[in-house]
């Protein structure tokens, strides 16, 4: 008997324990703010450990979160997608094939240094060495020579007219390095040393990474956080409990959270239109997907506009080639011939194609979620004019190599637009485009896009790009579906945090304001 | 034997890392990825050599102590890896503690009161502990725990020399949720090797002698009955030094598991290999100390 009773007190002892745990820190109350807190260092739950941090080698999204606060680029885009100074005061170009770049004086390194037009010249000179194996190389490609005229004065002579090359320069891969500290390190994959607001303090791999203000930020009175910490958090309801209870300020969570929170009144749901699209890919080298009257019946049996319900609870807008997050770059695709759901015509244009019982065929899907279940209702949809399409999911090497390897049928996924529509078009689009995977070729797509890329002036480059995006519509060699809301869950005393498309992570004036008892 | 075992292990790996589809520079370099580039970085790693001769390079520099760095990070490995499972041998001491503070007694009860409802209850608790996998209880304990007493445990990790109280606070409930699945099995096999020594004759004459029963359960019966036990707990051990990976995932701790997975999701070879032989190794470590506990709990047997 005795025995009995203290494993029974054993028992209340663990539950004993557990109760104090949770009395020790109570979650702060929500309520009206009033001033800032003392302490301003934001905690920011991240799903993934940086994979380095040089802005010129690392492409993944880890690490672009955290030295995209530490470097800076010439030139800024706003969230209209017009270019605005950064590290530049102006720029002026005397003809098409030069730009000359005045920088900000007094602009200093987080070694104390200040930043001049021979660091500009060192960073891209290390950009387009192809040692670097840097990121955005490709991007500068027509750059022939970066000269520093004076101390702060750059003069980048290109060798043929090139209109991407403002949005190329807004790039966080084209971020101003000091020559000094590559040099003495190697490389700077583990260390940081930009002039952007925040310095690196320390990172200890898959637990956290802490950056301090950086006291002379070229930008007056910004930033008014004292310190960022990136807390690795891989797993999504840990990151969500972490907000919850108020031991993080900030976290990307999937739209599935949403229903979780809605109702917590100390936890905002900041959203904005992401520059990515969904898409379902043809391999064309391949039948029945190099018969253009087949692709076109599965872009119209495909319902668009049910995909953004049922995936996305409505949170996505029907995207074309150039997602609406573009703005003037974008065209209505809606409106177009090939959006217009009709499974009568779906059927008739498959059976004019010789096919008119359909076919089975595979659906390659994987990496991220919201694909995945794509997948699922575009199998669905498919049904209705006789497809019958198995899914394939599949890791990301393998989702990789299929990628690379071009032996898919059908592949759905999700890519990014980048800043400028080169990217959207030409880079997946044209013949000779790195990231053509489809096998699609259309001269004139091809003439259209290269004459867009020399030609600078905009009313007549929109033109081209209008008539490019229309051409891809009519071919699909891809159906463009949807392009989905990105989302910040933060904690309501997070102040001044305002993402947009093309700055998601700007927290120059972000503030943490005191909570009131 | 350790020595034929720990290249074996490192050659199988070396062989499946290479076979798996992408590799370590399209998951660095994406869709940015160029043929250029790929050659670039392929020479700079020795990427693109024959896979023997890769696996030669690396076997020799590890033979002279030499683990080489990240692919990713470029940082040197084993460092890492040691401060790595400094935070995995605590949590599995920890989990292990817990087991046996749970298992143990419960399962001499519930032997002791064979078919009996105690029997019962703890039967189908063990029943649970054994079903039900770690990922599910952590995420319910989360779960539970910030809905209900808005309780989270304290962001980024604390070593217990630094700062004991905030460790144990982190390292408590991962613990837990380890220590209670593996107290199930424990709890079983605590309480099938007591029944089975209590129908010995030589507890019999232990009662005969007069001896109370505290002596017959905690000398006699405990003592002999404590061979399975102990290498059922030294395989759970050895195992969950080799990495609680979804664990440690789930309540965001820098542990050896976490690496391991981050090396394998980036490709990044020389991680997975230098932790995988890591791990075969305290594997085989572990195994030699239960062999020896043997010994010391039942004189009869000797290696000798």
């Amino acid at each position: 008997m005795k025995r009995k009773l203290s494993i029974i007190a054993l028992l209340l002892a663990f539950a004993v324990l557990f109760t104090a745990c949770g009395q020790k820190q109570p979650a702060q109350s929500a309520g009206e703010s009033n001033g800032p807190a003392k302490e301003q260092i934001l905690q920011y739950a991240t799903d993934g450990e940086p994979a380095g941090l040089d802005p010129h080698k690392v492409p993944a999204a880890a690490s672009i979160r955290i030295y995209g606060k530490i470097y800076n680029s010439l030139v800024d885009m706003d969230e209209n997608g017009e270019f605005q100074p950064e590290l530049s005061e102006s720029w002026k170009q005397p003809d098409d094939v030069t730009y000359i770049f005045k920088l900000k004086q007094g602009v200093k390194f987080h070694n104390g240094r200040e930043m001049t037009a021979d660091d500009v010249k060192y960073s891209f000179e290390r950009i387009l060495n192809p040692d670097t194996a840097a990121v955005g190389r490709s991007y500068f490609s027509k750059v022939q020579s970066v000269e520093a005229v004076d101390k702060y004065t750059v003069k980048f002579s290109l060798s043929d007219p090139y209109a991407p090359f403002m949005a190329y320069m807004t790039s966080v891969y084209a971020s101003i390095v000091p020559k000094e500290v590559v040099e003495e390190k190697g490389n700077l994959m583990q260390t940081a040393c930009g002039t952007g607001p925040f310095m690196l303090k320390e990172w200890i791999p898959d637990n956290h990474v802490t950056l301090v203000k950086n006291p002379s930020y070229f930008m007056d009175g910004q930033p008014k956080l004292d310190g960022i910490v990136f807390h690795i958090m891989p797993d999504e309801s840990s990151r969500l409990a972490a907000l919850r209870t108020g031991k993080v300020h900030i976290t990307k969570l999937s739209p599935q959270s949403i229903p979780l929170v809605k109702d917590n009144k100390d936890i905002n749901i900041i959203s904005y239109q992401s520059n990515e699209y969904s898409y379902l890919g043809f391999n064309m080298t391949i039948e029945p997907f190099n018969n253009k009257k087949v692709r076109q019946a599965i872009s119209l049996a495909v319902n668009r506009p049910e995909i953004a319900q049922t995936i996305y609870g409505g949170n996505a807008v029907v995207s074309g080639p150039v997602p609406p997050s573009l703005k003037k770059w974008s065209i209505d695709a809606e409106s177009t011939e090939m959006y217009q759901y009709n499974i009568e015509k779906a059927k008739q244009l498959l059976a004019e194609a010789g096919y008119p019982n359909g076919f089975e065929t595979v659906i390659t899907a994987g990496l991220y979620d919201d694909i995945r279940d794509t997948a699922q209702l575009l199998q669905k949809q498919l049904e209705a004019i006789g497809i019958k399409a198995t899914i394939q999911n599949l890791e990301s090497g393998q989702y990789v190599d299929a990628w690379k390897n071009k032996n898919h049928q059908m592949m759905a996924g999700r890519n990014g637009s980048g800043s400028d529509p080169d990217r959207a078009l030409g880079f997946f689009f044209s013949t000779k485009g790195s990231a053509n995977v489809w096998g699609y070729s259309n001269p004139e797509f091809d003439a259209l896009t290269e004459e867009a890329k020399i030609t600078v002036d905009e009313t007549k480059r929109l033109e081209l790009y209008k008539k490019a995006q229309e051409i891809l519509i009519d071919d699909s060699p891809n159906l463009f579906i949807i392009s989905p809301m990105d989302y910040y869950f933060t904690r309501t005393e997070l102040k001044g945090f305002n993402p947009d498309t093309f700055n998601t992570e700007d927290f120059e004036n972000v503030v943490i304001a005191l909570l009131s008892k | 034997m350790l020595i034929p075992v720990l290249i074996g292990i490192t050659l199988c790996i070396f062989l499946i890392m290479h076979m798996l589809p992408g590799d370590a520079i399209s998951s660095m370099l994406g869709i940015e990825e160029t043929p250029e580039a790929r050659q670039r970085l392929e020479e700079q790693f020795g990427l693109d050599l024959p896979w023997y001769k890769q696996y030669w390079n690396w076997i020799s520099r590890v033979l002279q102590g030499d683990f080489g760095n990240s692919l990713r990070t470029d940082k040197p490995i084993l460092p890492e890896m040691l401060s790595r499972f400094k935070l995995t041998f605590e949590l599995t001491l920890l989990a292990a503690a817990i087991s046996w503070i749970i298992a143990i007694p419960l399962g001499i009860i519930s032997a002791l009161k064979r078919n009996t409802w105690v029997d019962g209850v703890v039967r189908v608790m063990s029943l649970i502990g054994v079903s039900v996998p770690n990922f599910a209880l952590a995420t319910l304990l989360i779960l539970v725990l910030s809905l209900g007493f808005s309780y989270y445990p304290p962001v980024g990790y604390e070593s217990f020399i630094e700062n004991p109280a905030v460790n144990l606070q982190i390292m408590i409930l991962p613990a837990f949720v380890l220590g209670a699945i593996m107290s199930g099995s424990v709890m079983r096999m605590t309480r099938s090797s007591i029944l089975e020594v209590l129908r010995q004759d030589f507890i019999k004459a232990v009662r005969a002698k007069g001896a109370s029963e505290k002596i017959v359960i905690f000398v006699h019966a405990l003592k002999n009955g404590m061979i399975p036990i102990i290498t059922l707990i030294g395989m759970q051990i050895g195992s969950l030094l080799g990495g609680t990976v979804v664990t440690e995932q789930i309540f965001s701790l820098p542990g050896l598991g976490q690496m391991v997975l981050t090396a394998i999701n980036q490709r990044d070879y020389p991680v997975v290999q230098a932790c995988i032989m890591f791990i075969a190794f305290i594997y085989v470590i572990v195994n030699l100390i239960v062999d020896i506990l043997y010994t010391y709990i039942d004189p009869r047997i000797s290696y000798k």
